[in-house]
């Protein structure tokens, strides 16, 4: 499973190419990304334009459009963030990618596992999605794996946990 | 204050006995019977009254002055479990001492004036008397035992607090003596345990003599393997005393940093600033002096704590330092996190070098004045060091620690120190070097790793490069900059999978001939490792010199010091190159690296 061989072709979003099965997260994540979005950039809109009708003058007006592409540019990103989410289960370890400007890559042993969270928040709720954090002692390290079916963030938990606890070791 | 695990409500209801309830019975240490006050005070809480089982854990804890504990979990109460045991008496003296400090302090001088100086004694007097009966209170309500391997403490009289504290969980033990415990023969004995900002359990204050048991007590049940062994009063008496720091290499390395280094330039600056203007005006110059003493104060406090650092290997570390406050802690091999070596300087010349140690639950991410308790060499040579990170981490040797750097291309986002950074998979421990004027060195044990992240940002991504972290639970990573990427994602993998290796072996006992004591050694092969155990220990090449490591006492420096760490002392040849070489490979060992086979870059092999 983690087989070190020399790749030739390196994709920051492929390590061991070939050698790891890697589970996308859910579509519906670029959904709740835009709406996400979509909020936010009206609020600024709002703001904005609220802040023009009692002053007029170019600046709001600016402001305005640097939201907008702002958000345009966002919305087109969104999309292809959430497909650079992925994460794998190996035998002993959980793998998570996320990242467009930055890329990461963390490699969680199931053996260091302090607490599984899964969150969902009222977007997501509304979408059937859920988040799923798996924490251990060190801070720095960072698996979350958003954009999860319910079935998929429960099953994702119990297996975990499971694994957690077999391989319990901690610190 | 949390009451987190309160297995009762933490408030008091409004006419609660129990608050006048112990306090005029107090005679004595002994643990009195239940008092009805103390029962009526829990039972107002609950339904079943207070005899009922609460919750596990935390039943025979709650209910105060019971004697012996009722009903602890799982039988192990009739053998382990003991009486309530209170803190020394002269505790809330002590504690009180400290806080009339405060108060007088806050005072001020100012009061002093106003009040004139019958009444400025009064008032003192009287808040030492209030702050005394209420340390006196604190004590009365406090107490400890150890309940099967747990050790309980209780505390707190309005907001009861019980913390049952897993003793395989403890990362460390620290007995500290402040000055007035020093004096009246106390000690203050704390528990570092992983989770809070802060030391979880500090026991304040007990005898020294009954510090030191109880420290041995809870350290062997803390063992691994369920400890079957008694506590061993005379297990101190098998330490080894390995290292010892000469107060004057102290002094003459606290004199050498740059505040004080730099100290006689800015006293010099003053002067001329006020010969030239000719005003010596009070505040000038008590504000001159105020500042100085603060920019002098780290030295002095690192001064005051390291005084007398003396260093002892039993099966755990033994460091005992300090003047003022002398503190002595216990830290388990097999809790250490990372160590790190530190170059400063203005120390090279010197040849100095210092180690620092995390450890979970003792030093937070961010550096704090308190958090720094984990030294583990304030200042000594490289043989000592040596010697000091084979009993910290058994098996490494400091000198036989080899790492490459990153590519060359990494120069553009390290213009001058490129050199200086590196990164290399060694026997145990993941090795990465930093800096170019104060160059550090992290060694993270495989066995201690967390996690492992990769990350690229986009300046990287431009250059193929990306960043490896290696997690601890120590707060501080040890970090690969820059590295090529493909590197990087070897590095990766071999970093999870020795990490995985190392925890399936149970840890390597100390100085067992370390680089031949790992399972599944594979021949050292050039090129990657075979696939299946991912685990490869690097060529024999750097591995041979920790075999000349005594285990207790000191390494001599080699015949060949200088030419085995050119780098160390001789400031501009050898190290930067590739950090601690082994001997024999002077030169620049970017193209002949016999030793770092493994993740070589892919257009190399």
């Amino acid at each position: 499973m983690s087989e070190p061989s020399a790749p030739t072709v390196v994709d920051a979003l492929e390590p061991w190419p070939g050698t790891v099965a890697w589970r996308p997260v859910s579509s519906r994540l670029i959904i709740v990304h835009l709406i996400g979005i979509a909020i936010w950039s009206a609020v600024l809109l709002g703001g904005l334009l609220a802040g023009y009708l009692i002053v007029e003058g170019t600046p709001w007006l600016a402001g305005m459009g640097a939201v907008f592409a702002l958000a345009a540019w966002r919305a087109v990103i969104a999309a292809r963030a959430v497909r650079a989410w992925g994460y794998a289960e190996r035998d002993k370890d959980l793998l998570v990618r996320h990242g467009l400007l930055v890329r990461h890559l963390s490699i969680v042993p199931y053996a260091r596992m302090q607490y599984v969270d899964v969150t969902a928040g009222p977007l997501e709720r509304a979408f059937g999605l859920a988040t799923v954090q798996l924490h251990t002692a060190a801070a720095a390290s960072n698996a979350r794996v958003p954009g999860l079916p319910p079935d998929e963030a429960s099953r994702l938990r119990d297996r975990l946990t499971a694994l957690g606890e077999d391989r319990a070791e901690g610190l | 204050m949390t009451s987190a695990g309160l297995p009762h409500p933490p408030q008091a209801t409004p006419g609660d006995p129990a608050p006048a309830g112990p306090i005029p019975t107090g005679t004595g240490g002994q643990p009195l019977p239940g008092t009805p006050g103390s029962e009526g005070f829990y039972s107002s809480g609950l339904p079943g009254g207070a005899s009922q089982p609460l919750s596990d854990g935390g039943n025979a804890a709650s209910v105060p002055y019971g004697g012996f504990s009722e009903g602890a979990p799982a039988g192990t109460g009739s053998t382990d479990g003991e009486a309530r045991q209170r803190l020394h008496p002269l505790s809330p003296l002590l504690k009180g001492a400290k806080s009339i400090a405060v108060i007088i302090a806050a005072l001020s001088w100012n009061t002093l004036g106003q009040v004139g100086a019958t009444d400025f004694a009064l008032i003192v007097l009287g808040l030492a008397v209030a702050v005394v009966i209420f340390s006196a209170i604190g004590w009365w309500n406090t107490g400890y035992h150890v309940v099967g391997r747990e050790l309980r403490i209780t505390e707190g009289l309005i907001w009861r607090r019980n913390r049952a504290i897993p003793l395989d969980r403890l990362q460390a033990v620290e007995v500290r003596r402040p000055l007035l415990a020093q004096l009246t023969g106390l000690a203050e004995l704390r528990l570092e345990v992983v989770g809070g900002g802060k030391t979880e359990a500090p026991l304040a204050y007990l005898t020294v003599r009954d510090a030191g048991t109880l420290r041995e007590r809870l350290l062997s049940l803390s063992g691994r393997a369920p400890a079957v062994a008694a506590p061993t009063p005379g297990d101190t008496a098998a330490e080894i005393p390995l290292y010892r720091v000469r107060n004057q290499d102290l002094l003459i390395s606290q004199l050498l940093t740059p505040q004080a280094f730099f100290l006689p330039f800015g006293v010099a600056w003053v002067i001329t600033q006020f010969v030239m203007e000719g005003t010596w005006t009070f505040i000038g110059i008590a504000s001159t002096v105020t500042a100085m003493a603060g920019v002098l104060l780290q030295p002095i406090r690192r001064v005051l704590r390291d005084w007398d650092f003396r260093l002892f290997r039993g099966e755990r570390l033994v460091l005992h330092y300090g003047l003022t406050e002398t503190r002595s802690q216990v830290v388990p091999p097999h809790r250490v996190q990372t160590v790190r070596v530190t170059w400063p300087l203005l120390w090279r010349a010197k040849q100095w070098l210092r180690l620092t140690l995390d450890i979970a639950g003792v030093s937070g991410p961010e550096p704090g004045e308190d958090h720094s308790s984990d030294r583990l060499m304030p200042v000594g040579d490289l043989a000592a060091a040596r010697a000091l990170v084979a009993a910290a981490l058994p098996g490494v040797d400091l000198a036989g620690l080899a790492t490459s750097p990153p590519p060359a291309r990494a120069k553009w986002l390290h213009p001058f120190g490129l050199r200086f950074y590196g990164a290399g998979l060694a026997d145990q421990v993941f090795v990465s070097r930093s800096g170019r004027l104060t160059r550090e060195m992290t060694l993270v044990p495989y066995a201690r790793l967390q996690s492992v992240r990769v990350v690229q940002g986009p300046l990287q991504r431009r250059l193929g490069l990306a960043t490896v972290y290696a997690d601890t639970a120590g707060g501080r990573a040890g970090e690969a900059r820059d590295r090529d990427l493909a590197e990087a994602y070897a590095i990766a993998d071999q970093l999870a999978a020795r990490s995985r290796q190392a925890r399936a072996v149970p840890q390597v006992v100390a100085g067992a001939g370390v680089p031949g004591s790992g399972p599944a050694l594979a021949p050292p092969a050039p090129g990657f490792p075979p696939p299946a155990s991912g685990f490869a220990p690097p060529a024999s090449g750097f591995a041979t010199p920790a075999s000349g490591i005594p285990t207790p006492g000191f390494v001599p420096p080699g015949p060949s010091h200088a030419a085995s760490a050119p780098g160390v002392g001789g400031d501009s040849s050898g190290f930067g190159a590739s950090g601690v070489v082994p001997p024999d490979a002077g030169g620049r060992p970017i193209s002949e690296p016999d030793d770092e086979t493994y993740w070589q870059r892919p257009e190399q092999s």
